[in-house]
């Protein structure tokens, strides 16, 4: 026994240096958390802490995409969205188009800085305007001609073709000075300045963003002095959640199901959307300039998308595979002003799909359970990218769905490099959900079929492309949300959207789900677009703390 | 290794050249290799920095992108210039970054580099420690249970080690923070010298985890086969017992094998940082890497895939020489032209080892 001694007693000693780490650890410990308990100590914390994801990597420079949507926190935009998608002013106190939609005059008022004291003028807007649209960033600004300075106050931006979707550059554009942006480089972008409601602190790469309140700002001043933006993972999130050491955490709706002590579920509605692309035109042996095939001979029967669009339970989607966070999507704009209600059907009804399907001729004559017409059966794939579990549920269910009405639908999970070769002759589980309405366009319109992942299904008709053309052309926002409508279901029963053309068969609108502090109060939330995190942040000048 | 340095076989102006060709042509294979691997690799840079708002952003504006990333020209054609670039020691601009390739690498690496460092001594030490032990109590409940644990850790993937960790120390106990370098909220003037020693347990633990089996294991090995040779046996029957016959005869023929282990194992280790910083947003090169490999930025993997490299080749090399001068026999037998047979083996070993 005693040769073991010495290594025992050596044991000790790790074990020993083992407690002193302990010890020096939970010293830390404590040292933090006094700390902490001293910055968020008293009624009303001054610091607000959120995990929503959102760090720009490149930076917080407009001109390049930051705040395209959500806020730009340093910077002000000309006009911003109300919570349902309407218009109102912000840095600017007026617009009008011409009659020719070409030239748009935008009147900005005179009492707003910048954060380093100098005023915000026509000029600093203009030249925000033409450096986006050469910066090559994540704003589309590419249908402006020129902006130009017309006097102190009034900015005129000529544009290309009249185009009445350029009102969301003038939303989500934040105003950057010229005179610490020109010729900056990048520098601009790592320490933003701006007229907006947050000042620039610190941004620690990868970690966290601290902005401090802009009490020069002309709007509604922040309820917080600080805020500061945790970039973790969900895992980490869900962490800091559990914790306390975050007050709001946006999380997948998957992990949305536990209880957090001292925060509540918020669950926000969006037109972050789900829905299937069906190719739209027969298999004539044509490619794309890919060189991608294009056509289905089963989904460019309308019968069929009429039917499949008709049998599936979309609440039943709703219910169980998204555990209750969504709402059933009719079309790709649900719920914004240029959505049109009537395109809204009663579905989960199996004898109307099976009534269409019978009255094209699919009929089961093998009964095999699956339906024929002209030696074609009535199958077909349908793809998601692999590894999104969520369109995946959604695609095995829709399978489910299908099958009473005689159609069989084959599920794959696939890389975008495949879907990307096959989305002209498959049916492809996509997500939309966008704040503009271009992307209503971009989905339907004939020019656009095969445009990178646009109007996947080749689906063309003169008439829809018509109301989508006037659409754009509009120089009035009714007008044009009118058009807007018209494209989906117009007076005459011609549309793209399941009573008419049923071009795609939409399945779900999700709800984003986030676990706020109970005293926390985040007023009226915004309709989300595609996109979970960030997009909260839109309405972060009317957040109270409550308690 | 100083004295390893000075008492090994000298390291002639020759030999030094043949080590810097060897590392010269290793560069230009990765280099290939990795742009050929991401000219294939399915993610597109532009659909994937445009993200969620896929519909706003029209075709002229993704040619817009394509041409400010230069990816409107064909792949050979951008490597040539690439390759050209880096020649004159200018590595592109990151494009997830938007920020110069170097100072992007340079920023990350000095933030890893505590990490890596800790969890590096850490998986040296506790694996050595432990396989001295387990060897020396071959059989018993201790070597078994230690055997065990480190073939689970062996299998265990460091994230999910991350996330246990992650759960019971920060959430469930709250000993250690959540996540990021320093505290939520504090500017980095604030964060003492404690505070990023706290933030760095967690991660370099979790990254530790990924060393420490191999060397465990080895060193346990070696330590049954010195106790087992004439000399021990000599040792032994002049009365010397186990603590100082582990001690004085063994730990020192142990520790090369562990060393050679511990010196080829960076590459490992920095394969592992990606997955233990992600875990705790903890900002460095692991996490770069994430992130423009999601984004497919080939300026910055390519010069993450060089740094990494190079920083794997001077490991080998150091391993060499360690090992060189812990092991007294390789020493005698001198040069690289006649190597013992268990130098051979541990050779190809530690390069099963150098793939991160």
């Amino acid at each position: 026994m005693t040769p073991r001694l010495p290594l025992a007693s050596r044991r000790n000693r790790l074990r020993r240096t083992g407690t002193a780490a302990v010890l020096a650890l939970a010293a830390s410990t404590l040292v933090a958390c006094s700390s902490d308990s001293e910055a968020t100590s008293g009624e009303k914390p001054t610091e607000l802490r959120l995990a929503i994801g959102g760090e720009s990597e490149e930076g917080y420079d407009p001109t390049t995409g930051w705040g395209r949507y959500g806020a730009p926190l340093f910077q002000s935009t000309l006009l911003t969205r109300t919570a349902d998608l309407g218009v109102e002013n912000d840095l600017a106190t007026d617009y009008s188009v011409s009659k020719d939609g070409l030239t748009w005059t935008v009147d900005i008022r005179t009492d707003a800085v910048f954060s380093d004291g100098e005023p915000v003028t026509s000029a600093d807007v203009a030249y925000t305007f033409n450096t986006a649209a050469k910066a090559g960033g994540l704003t589309d600004v590419t249908g402006l001609d020129e902006a130009v300075a017309i006097d102190e106050d009034t900015v005129e931006m000529r544009l290309v073709e009249p185009r009445s979707t350029f009102v969301n550059r003038l939303i989500s554009l934040g105003i950057v000075p010229e005179h610490a942006h020109a010729g900056q480089g990048d520098a601009y972008a790592q320490e933003p300045i701006g007229s907006g409601p947050f000042t620039f602190v610190d941004w620690q790469k990868g970690q966290q963003l601290i902005v401090e309140r802009n009490d020069d700002y002309y709007g509604t001043k922040p309820d917080f002095e600080r805020l500061v933006f945790v970039f973790t993972d969900e895992d980490a999130s869900l962490a800091a959640a559990r914790t306390g050491e975050v007050d709001l955490v946006a999380l997948p709706s998957s992990l949305a199901t536990d209880e957090i002590d001292g925060m509540e579920l918020e669950a926000v509605t969006s037109i972050d959307n789900r829905g299937m692309s069906l190719p739209a035109v027969a298999d004539e042996g044509k490619k794309s300039e890919s060189g991608a095939p294009i056509g289905n001979d089963v989904t460019s029967d309308v019968a069929v998308r009429r039917a499949i669009n008709l049998v599936i339970d979309r609440q039943g989607l709703v219910d169980g595979v998204l555990e209750g966070f969504g709402s059933p999507a009719t079309g790709p704009v649900d719920g914004a002003p240029w959505y049109e209600p009537r395109s809204a059907i009663d579905d989960n009804d199996p004898d109307g799909a099976v009534a269409e399907l019978e009255q094209a001729g699919w009929i089961d004559s093998d009964d095999d359970g699956v339906r024929e017409k002209d030696g074609v059966k009535a199958t077909f794939n349908l793809l998601y990218p692999a590894g999104d579990t969520l369109r995946q549920g959604l695609a095995l269910s829709v399978v489910d769905m299908v099958r009473p009405a005689g159609i069989e639908i084959t599920t794959e999970g696939v890389s975008w490099d495949e879907i990307d070769k096959r989305l002209h002759t498959d049916a492809v589980l996509f997500g939309w959900g966008s704040h503009d309405p271009t992307e209503m366009y971009n989905l339907y319109h004939s020019s656009m079929a095969g445009t990178d992942l646009f109007n996947a299904g080749f689906y063309s008709n003169e008439i829809v492309d018509e109301h989508l053309d006037a659409a754009l052309a509009a120089t009035d926002p009714e007008v044009a949300n009118q058009h807007w409508k018209d494209a989906q279901l117009d007076t005459d029963g011609n549309g793209f959207t399941a009573p008419a053309d049923a071009a795609w068969a939409w399945l779900v609108n999700l709800e984003h789900t986030y676990f706020v502090d109970q005293c926390l109060d985040l007023g009226e939330l915004h309709i989300e677009p595609h996109g979970h995190g960030w997009p909260i942040t839109s309405s972060l000048t009317q957040w109270r703390w409550d308690c | 290794m100083a004295v390893g340095l000075l008492n090994g076989p000298p390291l002639t102006v020759g030999r030094l050249a043949g080590r810097l060709a060897r590392l010269l042509s290793l560069l230009v294979a990765v280099a290939i290799g990795t742009f050929v691997l991401l000219a294939a690799s399915p993610i597109d840079p532009i659909e994937a920095y445009v993200g969620a708002d896929s519909a706003s952003i029209g075709t002229e504006q993704r040619d817009q992108i394509a041409e400010r990333w230069g990816l409107d020209e064909p792949p050979l054609q951008r490597f040539t210039a690439w390759a050209g670039n880096v020649v004159t020691g200018d590595l592109g601009t990151s494009q997830v970054f938007n920020e110069p390739v170097i100072d992007v690498i340079a920023d990350r690496f000095m933030a890893s580099l505590s990490l890596l460092v800790l969890a590096w001594l850490l998986s040296g030490v506790l694996g050595f420690a432990l396989g001295l032990l387990a060897g020396a109590r071959r059989g018993t409940w201790l070597d078994r249970t230690l055997t065990w644990w480190a073939y689970t850790l062996a299998s265990a993937p460091t994230f999910w080690i991350g996330l246990l960790l992650l759960y019971v120390f920060s959430v469930s106990l709250q000993w250690t923070p959540v996540c990021c370098a320093g505290p939520i909220g504090a500017l980095p003037g604030e964060i003492s010298l404690l505070d990023r020693l706290h933030h760095l347990i967690l991660p370099a633990l979790t990254l530790s985890v990924v060393g420490i089996s191999p060397v465990l294991l080895h060193t346990r090995q070696s330590t049954i086969e010195t106790l087992a040779s004439d000399h021990v046996a000599f040792a032994r029957s002049r009365g010397e017992r186990l603590p100082g016959l582990v001690l004085h005869r063994v730990a020192r023929n142990a520790a090369a094998p562990a060393l050679m282990l511990q010196f080829a194992g960076v590459g490992e280790l920095i394969g592992g940082a990606v997955l233990a910083e992600q875990v705790f947003t903890y900002p460095g090169l692991g996490q770069a890497t994430t992130t423009a490999a999601m984004r497919q930025d080939i300026p910055l993997l390519l010069g993450i895939a060089l740094f990494t490299a190079i920083l794997v080749f001077i490991g080998n090399l150091l391993g060499d020489l360690a090992h060189r001068a812990v092991a007294p026999q390789t020493r005698e037998q001198g040069g690289d032209a006649s190597r013992s047979e268990s130098r051979g083996e541990l050779r190809d070993l530690a390069r099963e080892q150098v793939t991160p």
